[in-house]
């Protein structure tokens, strides 16, 4: 029983921040294995750099220090470019076949 | 108080976008979920004193890479349904496989370590402002060649990008 | 002295000269005829003599002292060295070998002409005498070695002569693989030498044997003898000999009549400083004597080839040898060598110039009457049959006598050997008798019209080596002890027995004697009058047991036909089980079991590589988590 001049603490400590990274980081993976469509399965390598970009602010605020956010620009940077090549290549992709699917791609089967 | 909720709030909404990300059905469903979960992203970013970084993932991820998608998005693959049902043999027994693994390990150290996390290391008390002075003051300096790499590597990508889309044909009649 | 110093050096040269001519002939094998080589090959040989004759004549003018030459020093702690002596033993072997290879190449100027490998012959011909000469005049077990191993080399070379002949070859490489037998005792014993004394140089050894435990003299003399009875074809090792008869006939009479079937008892003589010592080694060697000698004239004595009669009884003369070696006669055993050597080349140079005059027949049963068309081998032969049989005062008399009489002198079970030997030498005449009668004497109507005498070139050595056979037995007589002396510096520290004295010694003369003419008369009767045809046989039931026999004469005891079936029918057969089942099944199958199994999992592997991008995305994932999972397992310490 919670007595009335209490003041219930609830502080948000840095495990809550990497737990919730963790959880959005899962929450890609699945995504990628699931979804067939090339696009799709973009959003979500998208959705788990975002979760690192997260790890990374957390633990520059661990630590006091300002690396870690520098840290995401690169990851940032990275990831930009990444889109940029990868939407390029879907689009030639598309051009060759109708749809966006990924599993008629096995081109390079053993 | 204003802290937990400034931390649940934006929390909820990034796994309620991320979910939309992976259980939508229209592409540009998924990409609106998308973007929920960046700009939730960036107001976390606030609160944990990295301002610079939330408005330039605003900037570049919100803005530039998000209209990216969407462009593609519209280009191809707007209104056909993709299939639900799974045509790789194997491939729902091989996810789940996955997920359960994934599930009992972040279930063994949640419930090992009593949902206390071993953080090696004690928080520092400092606040460190993500301010642009500072960013700038160790990104010139110490992280100047990374810097200098991913400048490259924007450069790589636009002209791989040209590359990949440039279409000889067309551009050869019409010449 | 000035003596001394040339004999340092010279002597080498008989040694190293055969091998030039042979190194030279081979080079300018295709080039040159006929002529050129008999002008080469002939003018070394004599040279070569020549100096032999003189640095012996040098040796015993300075009384036989040994003289050793070092020329180089090979490995210092196990003392090994490369180097020659010449001391009387080395010295009769010495003139010995190289007057004999005169001879014989002269006599071999004739019956090789025509032949297509004329001056290949002569390349291995030489080749022989360098490694022969090798052996005796080692002054070390690893240079004797050497020249034991060449030996065998240059035996197989020349009786594979003919190589298209398949006989030829296969006779060729039984006397290889037999003489290997031995070589591998030999080697065993030069391990135990080596061990034991640690060195290999004959003085050394030699001069220290009193100090050495009796079980190491006695390993070493048996390891050695195995050794001496590959080379000199004793029981139970001899079966080459007779099938060596392939090879042309002048290499017959210079190898295995005179010199390299000599050489284990020439090597026996040498380390009878040590053998000495050890009696169950000379019990050996006398028994196996025994047993050989025995053996061989019983099997020449219905053998039907010219050649084979003189190659058993060469291994019977052998037998003989090792039959002084075991008494301890060792001066009577180079008598012997020194004197068969003289005879059996006689014999078989006349074998080959009746070969080659009758286009070359060799069976003696087609021969017969050849007395009146060759009179000078008739002659010849008939004096090497007289000599070998033991008939005064030709040479065999002095020195089969001189070792019956050392193995009566021992006593006690040395009567029975004795005896037997006496038997020996009975069937020694007796066959001998056979053998010159059946080809010169008795007419068995085939028409010899085309026959004539042997050319020039093949008499004059047959009269040469007959005269010596009269003549070459005074050299050792009871009377005048040359020999011995000759070999008494070589022998200062060896216990030899000596003839007995007196009435002992004339009455063994005779009853050696009386065994040779009672062996030469009964052959008159049986073949020479052909007595057996006016006997009726059957009437004393004594056909059977004749043809019996006669049966197992020819046969050699059907020893060969059980040494066949036995080692050469049983290793075909297990290297065959080992082929199929060792290397067919098991090497074969384990390697082909890795390769398979290979196969299978890498086909099992290749399922997983779809090409599609899902699939490796959860295999990516699978070992995130792995990795993951060995993070949080593992007691990692925070530094």
């Amino acid at each position: 029983m919670i007595q009335r001049n209490e003041i219930v603490v609830l502080e948000v400590t840095t495990d809550w921040y990497l737990t919730l990274a963790a959880i959005l980081f899962s929450i890609g993976f699945l995504g990628m294995m699931i979804r067939k469509n090339a696009l799709i399965m973009f959003m979500c390598i998208e959705l788990m750099l975002n979760a690192v970009n997260l790890t990374f602010i957390s633990a520059s605020k661990h630590f006091g220090q300002v690396d870690g956010q520098v840290f995401v620009f690169f990851v940032l940077v990275v990831a930009a470019a990444e889109v940029v090549v990868g939407l390029a290549i879907i689009v030639s992709i598309f051009k060759k076949q109708s749809s966006a699917s990924v599993d008629v791609l096995n081109v390079s089967r053993g | 108080m204003v802290e937990a909720l400034l931390f649940f709030g934006p929390a909820s909404l990034i796994i309620i976008g991320a979910l939309i990300v992976i259980f939508a059905r229209n592409p540009v469903h998924n990409a609106m979920g998308l973007v929920l979960t960046l700009v939730s992203l960036a107001i976390i970013y606030i609160t944990l004193n990295a301002t610079f970084v939330a408005m330039v993932q605003m900037l570049v991820y919100a803005g530039a890479v998000m209209t990216l998608f969407l462009f593609v998005i519209m280009m191809i693959g707007v209104d056909k349904k993709e299939q639900t049902t799974e045509s790789i043999k194997g491939q729902t027994f091989l996810v789940s496989g996955v997920f359960l693994i994934l599930i009992s390990l972040l279930a063994y150290v949640a419930i090992s370590s009593d949902f206390k996390w071993d953080l090696w290391f004690p928080p520092v008390e400092f606040v460190a402002e993500g301010t642009p002075q500072l960013i700038a003051g160790v990104l010139f300096t110490e992280w100047i060649l990374p810097f200098e790499i991913i400048s490259l590597l924007l450069i790589v990508a636009t002209a791989a990008a040209i590359a990949l889309a440039y279409d000889t044909k067309k551009r050869n009649s019409s010449a | 002295m000035y003596l001394e110093v040339k004999l340092e050096l010279i002597f080498l040269l008989p040694i190293f000269l055969p091998f030039l001519s042979a190194f030279f002939l081979f080079l300018n094998k295709k080039l040159f005829n006929e002529l050129i080589t008999n002008f080469f090959t002939l003018n070394s040989a004599l040279l070569s003599f020549a100096i032999a004759a003189y640095s012996f004549t040098a040796l015993a003018l300075d009384k036989f002292k040994p003289v050793n030459v070092e020329l180089f020093q090979w490995i210092s702690n196990p003392d090994i060295t490369i180097g020659f002596t010449l001391d009387g033993l080395s010295g009769i072997m010495l003139i010995l070998v190289t007057g004999l290879s005169f001879v014989i190449q002269l006599f071999s100027t004739s019956y090789m002409e025509k032949d297509e490998n004329y001056c290949n012959y002569f390349v291995y011909f030489n080749f022989f005498v360098f490694s022969m000469l090798l052996l005796v005049m080692s002054s070390n077990f690893l240079v004797m070695f050497f020249g034991w191993e060449l030996v065998g080399l240059s035996s197989y070379l020349l009786i594979s002569f003919w190589s298209k002949k398949p006989a030829a070859a296969k006779a060729g490489n039984k006397a290889f693989v037999i003489n290997r037998v031995g070589d591998f005792g030999f080697l065993i014993g030069l391990m135990i030498i080596l061990d034991t004394f640690n060195t290999f140089d004959f003085y050394k050894i030699l001069q220290n044997t009193s100090g050495i435990a009796e079980s190491t003299i006695t390993a070493i003399s048996l390891f050695l003898l195995l050794g001496a009875f590959g080379k000199s074809a004793q029981f139970p090792l001899f079966s080459w000999l007779p099938d060596a008869m392939e090879g042309p006939t002048p290499a017959s009479a210079l190898i295995h009549a005179a010199t390299m079937v000599t050489a284990g008892v020439f090597m026996l003589v040498r380390i009878s400083p040590i053998l000495q010592h050890s009696k169950i080694a000379s019990l050996l060697i006398i028994i196996f004597g025994l047993i050989t000698a025995l053996l061989a004239a019983f099997s020449a004595i219905n053998q039907f080839d010219i050649k084979k009669v003189l190659a058993y009884s060469t291994i019977s003369q052998l037998g003989f040898m090792f039959i002084a070696i075991g008494a301890g006669a060792y001066v009577a055993a180079i008598f012997h060598l020194v004197t068969h050597a003289f005879f059996k080349a006689l014999l078989f140079l006349g074998a080959g110039a009746v070969i080659h005059s009758m286009h070359h027949e060799q069976d003696i049963r087609k021969m017969g009457g050849l007395r009146k068309k060759m009179p000078i081998t008739a002659s010849m032969m008939g004096i090497g049959t007289l000599a070998i049989s033991g008939i005064p005062p030709l040479a065999g008399f002095w020195s089969k006598d001189e070792i019956l009489a050392s193995v009566f002198v021992n006593g006690g079970i040395y009567y029975f050997f004795w005896a037997l030997s006496l038997g020996a030498a009975f069937l020694t005449a007796f066959y001998m008798g056979r053998h010159w009668l059946l080809i010169f004497e008795k007419d068995n109507g085939f028409e010899h019209s085309d026959v004539a005498e042997a050319p020039k070139a093949m008499t004059r050595p047959l009269l040469l080596l007959g005269v010596f056979s009269i003549f070459i037995g005074f050299i050792n007589t009871p009377f005048f002890h040359g020999l011995e002396k000759v070999l008494h510096v070589t022998l200062e520290n060896v216990e030899v027995t000596h003839l007995p004295k007196g009435i002992t010694l004339v009455v063994l003369a005779v009853l050696s004697i009386g065994a040779g003419f009672t062996g030469l008369i009964i052959a008159f009767l049986l073949f020479g009058m052909e007595l057996h045809k006016r006997i009726d046989l059957k009437k004393f039931k004594l056909e059977s047991p004749i043809n019996l026999i006669k049966n197992l004469s020819t046969n050699v005891l059907y020893l060969n036909k059980f040494g066949n079936l036995f080692f050469v029918s049983g290793m075909k057969n297990l290297s065959r089980k080992v082929a199929v089942v060792v290397d067919g099944m098991l090497i074969d199958g384990s390697v082909n079991f890795v390769s398979t199994t290979f196969n299978k999992s890498s086909k099992i592997t290749s399922t997983t590589q779809t090409g599609l991008v899902r699939n490796y995305v959860v295999y990516f994932g699978l070992f995130l988590l792995l990795l993951i999972a060995l993070f949080i397992f593992t007691p990692l310490v925070p530094t």
